[in-house]
């Protein structure tokens, strides 16, 4: 069981207190710097609670700073009994919260005051400065750059690189010092004083949950009162008395002699070409990461589906990699997660490129470019100049503080947020399309094609029209099916599709409607039952079954959400049935409708949504649609007349 | 607050599970347990679909590690591994749950990602086993395997003492901590071969049950039983060699039957 010590240290000008694992590192530290005095306060197994007595004398300490210079015996006598009495009131109100545990000990949490006598470094040696360069600590810096990490995982990392062998506390200890790097506890433990009654407020240092999220529990680890995060298990245990290190990345500067091969790094080998539209929104991303403009941290490429969104990235990522810097890509899916990495390393064929999820192996490379779920992104601790997020408005991203904490964390001080999306949520749109809205009169329709924090790409690659779904209220839709009566519009629509040889995508709402449903359609259409399937994302074989249908070995696929985004299939069609079911919002059946009309040679195809009774997403969905259509015309109309 | 479902993170609707409750609670045991059985089964965190698909172990059982006897693994009621075993010290072991990939991801969760919420529902997954196949009279106390004071440390808790309390709390059995591990092991799930996980085994445990155990074992004439509580039961070499630590140390008057969730 590792004790953490608390003590103050009494410089020439102020005074405030540290938290060590280890002493000697910092005795030996302040002894190589200013004059100063020591006063050891106490110690105890628990980090939480020891970083919360810090924050408490330290809020105290600045209270008194401007009485007296130096500290008095009295004034220290006076300290530790603050200490003592806060220690007891923790224990008392985590008794409180903890219903139905037995403590550990007496006391949930201990609390050993030490007797040491308050030691004094004279203000002679001031000469030794930091050593750079060969020292271990200069090495573990570097391996640590930009990452955010729990002790295991720091082990973990560790290991990976052939360095497990020492124990890495104290040289963490000694950058902690220096100011390189920074320590927490996994979970943060304060009091706050109310007048009616005081509260204990826990939150999770690295996901940011607070104390609904975080289950309070008796620990062998630390032997104390302790809790850990419920919300980023996956992740690992985040507990009261894990130490969670948090290492920056420096600024890179790219050296003279470092230039060329940074310039190999950034090297773009890429044969395809931009359209008049994409030429122009990739440069202004490309313009948006170059400028060193401050205030200026993020930009959204708001790109119609199948309007090319990755190869845009291409100039932006190249700027960002030839300044010296890593890239991240994230992005909420793993599967586009593992479509992206071979394509990048294609286009980059000079970069280090790893994916980065769940059960990758390549977690703790280091690399240029970096692609990782959003999840994995909570590794890293302002890394990167550039991050791009793909597909913004996707789950589990989207309307999860946790995770935009987590990417807004991985960028660089001075750092550049990109995102990327087809149906940008609102809070993005507000954000960062500034809005033509007069004084008076209400313009709200006309959305500005670009601006320094945007770009918008309303038509696709291939120039032709994105296709307008029919919207048809079918009265007892849901009834229709279940008692297996035709549906007409369903029926003509998947028979001339299928006739005509294309596939079909039927979205359901609920995992249980897919076999009701696959199978109300396979004997609607027996001729072509043997071509369908289901899906669904608790499905085993859904890769299997999607790859099949990607083979055409299947030509109609009953499916819940999971394929409303990243994949394209030439020459299909799609149909909703049930859209007025609330998982169908307006950004999904968007993404749903642009499933069709992907390729360059099938650029037309038919898009149904069926609904029960009316319903607004439907209706905004299509509407938004038109209106992308309309912006696409009227910007062709333009270009001609130039 | 609603709860979410352990196993698939879904709503749990309780008028969809009455059905299913009920018949596993038939099926479970008999009349006189249906109320307490079915109390367990309704406050089970896991929702109507998991609930139907629970892998319970069912049909006839070898009598001795209490194992569904499939086709070819058994002549009469004792399986072929348990008949290989020379010096049976378990009476007999009971568990509720085949082992698969389910219980293998669920089990995994709980105990090595440390999700602790799992403990009540395990915790009542053992007292359903315990009223299906004993009665709770006639046991002295409850103990459990322990963990080497290094995993311990390294885990922060200790999985089946957890579980041990939620089963003392609803049987009304007390848990006693009587042995301690001396020797520290691979996890078992790393080793290979059955011979392999008894070689490991062998003189892994010591007795503690000196320090602070309030019933007295030594003065007792009667035949009394005590129920050895784990997660798993794989090959019975951990079981096996915890029941003849305490078989030593009390004598052969105390008879030694072990609970687990999965077999």
């Amino acid at each position: 069981m590792r004790d953490y010590l608390l003590y103050l240290k009494q410089g020439k000008m102020s005074i405030q207190a540290y938290v060590t694992p280890c002493f000697e590192v910092d005795l030996m530290y302040w002894r190589d710097r200013e004059g100063c005095q020591l006063h050891i306060m106490g110690k105890s197994p628990s980090l939480a609670l020891v970083f919360s007595l810090r924050e408490m004398i330290n809020t105290h300490l600045q209270g008194l700073s401007g009485t007296g210079k130096s500290i008095t015996d009295k004034a220290l006598a006076n300290l530790k009994q603050m200490i003592t009495g806060y220690v007891h009131d923790v224990s008392h109100l985590y008794k409180r919260e903890a219903t139905g545990i037995e403590s550990p000990g007496k006391e949930w949490f201990e609390w050993e005051e030490s007797d040491h006598p308050s030691q004094e470094y004279g203000n002679s040696v001031d000469g030794i400065g930091e050593c750079t360069g060969n020292s271990p600590s200069a090495t573990y810096a570097q391996v640590l750059a930009g990452r955010s990490l729990l002790w295991e995982e720091v082990g973990t990392l560790l290991q990976k690189r052939g360095m497990a062998d020492q124990d890495c506390t104290a040289v963490l200890q000694q950058m902690v010092l220096a100011g390189k790097a920074e320590w927490k506890p996994g979970i943060r433990l304060s009091m706050k004083k109310g007048w009616w009654r005081n509260r204990l407020e826990l939150k999770c240092e690295r996901c940011g949950s607070g104390s609904g999220d975080l289950e309070l529990t008796v620990c062998h680890s630390c032997g104390q009162g302790c809790a850990y995060c419920t919300v980023c298990l996956g992740m690992g245990r985040s507990k009261c008395c894990t130490p969670y290190v948090l290492v920056s990345a420096p600024k890179v500067v790219s050296a003279v002699n470092k230039r060329e091969q940074v310039r190999d790094v950034a090297r773009l080998q890429w044969m395809g070409s931009y359209s008049k539209d994409q030429a122009r929104a990739a440069e202004q991303a490309r313009r948006f990461v170059a400028s060193p403009r401050l205030g200026l941290d993020e930009f959204l490429i708001w790109a119609v589906c199948g309007a090319g969104k990755t190869e845009l990235l291409f100039p932006s990522i190249a700027e960002a990699l030839s300044a010296g810097g890593r890239v991240l890509i994230a992005t909420p899916r793993k599967d586009v997660v593992l479509e992206l990495a071979p394509r990048i390393q294609k286009v980059f064929p000079n970069a280090r490129v790893i994916a980065v999820h769940g059960s990758s192996a390549q977690k703790w490379d280091d690399s240029d470019i970096t692609i990782a779920t959003t999840h994995q992104v909570m590794r890293y601790y302002r890394r990167f100049p550039l991050v791009v997020l793909d597909e913004a408005d996707a789950f589990p991203y989207h309307n999860n503080l946790v995770l935009y904490r987590a990417v807004a964390r991985a960028v660089q001080a001075g750092g550049k947020l990109l995102y990327l999306s087809a149906t940008p949520p609102r809070y993005l749109q507000k954000r960062l399309i500034p809005s033509k809205r007069s004084f008076f009169i209400r313009t709200s329709s006309r959305t500005p094609l670009l601006s320094a924090s945007h770009v918008l790409l309303p038509g696709r690659y291939h120039g032709s029209v994105l296709p307008v779904p029919d919207v048809v209220t079918v009265q007892g839709l849901h009834k229709r099916v279940q008692s297996n009566r035709p549906i007409a519009p369903l029926v003509e629509m998947v028979r001339s599709s299928l006739d005509n040889g294309r596939q079909v995508f039927l979205f359901v709402p609920r995992i249980d409607d897919v076999e009701k449903v696959l199978a109300y359609v396979q004997q609607l259409l027996p001729a072509h039952a043997p071509q369908m399937a289901g899906v669904h994302a608790a499905d085993t074989l859904r890769e299997e079954k999607v790859r099949a249908f990607r083979d055409r070995q299947y030509t109609l696929m009953v499916t819940t959400t999971i394929l409303e985004r990243g994949v394209t299939i030439p020459r299909s069609d799609v149909v909703v049935l049930g859209a007025e079911a609330p998982v169908f919002d307006e950004a999904s059946l968007v993404q749903i409708a642009g499933r069709v009309g992907r390729s360059i040679d099938d650029t037309t195809g038919t898009v149904l949504f069926l609904q029960a009774d009316r319903a607004n997403a439907p209706k905004a969905a299509v509407k938004q649609i038109c209106r992308m259509n309309q912006l696409a015309q009227k910007l062709r109309a333009q270009e001609e007349r130039n | 607050m609603t709860k979410s479902c352990v196993s698939c993170g879904n709503r749990i609707a309780s008028s969809l599970r009455e059905a299913s409750v009920r018949s596993w609670a038939r099926q479970l045991c008999n009349q006189a347990r249906y109320p307490i059985v079915y109390r367990l089964l309704a406050g089970l965190p896991i929702c109507a679909g998991c609930l139907d698909a629970l892998p319970v172990i069912g049909g006839p059982i070898c009598q001795r590690c209490g194992r569904e006897l499939e086709v070819g693994i058994a002549t009469g009621t004792i399986c072929h591994d348990c008949k290989l075993v020379t010096e049976e010290t378990l009476v007999s072991n009971r568990s509720l749950l085949h082992y698969n990939e389910w219980g293998k991801s669920l089990l995994g969760l709980y105990k090595y990602r440390g999700d602790e919420r799992l403990a009540s529902f395990y915790g009542a997954l053992l007292a359903i086993t315990f009223f299906r196949y004993h009665d709770p009279t006639s046991f002295a106390c409850i103990t459990t395997v322990p963990l080497h004071s290094n995993r311990l440390h390294e885990r922060g808790f200790n999985q089946v003492d957890l579980l041990a309390a939620g089963l003392s709390t609803a049987v009304g059995v007390p848990v006693q901590s009587l042995l301690q591990r001396t020797k520290e092991t691979a996890k078992l799930s790393k080793q290979g071969g059955r011979t392999a996980r008894q070689e490991s085994m062998r003189e892994a445990f010591a007795w503690t049950g000196d320090r602070g155990v309030s019933i007295p074992f030594g003065t007792c004439k009667k035949p009394y039983k005590i129920l050895l509580v784990d997660d798993i039961f794989t090959t019975g070499s951990t079981l096996r060699s915890c029941a003849s630590v305490l078989r030593a140390h009390l004598g052969a008057i105390c008879e030694i039957y072990s609970l687990t969730i999965y077999r």
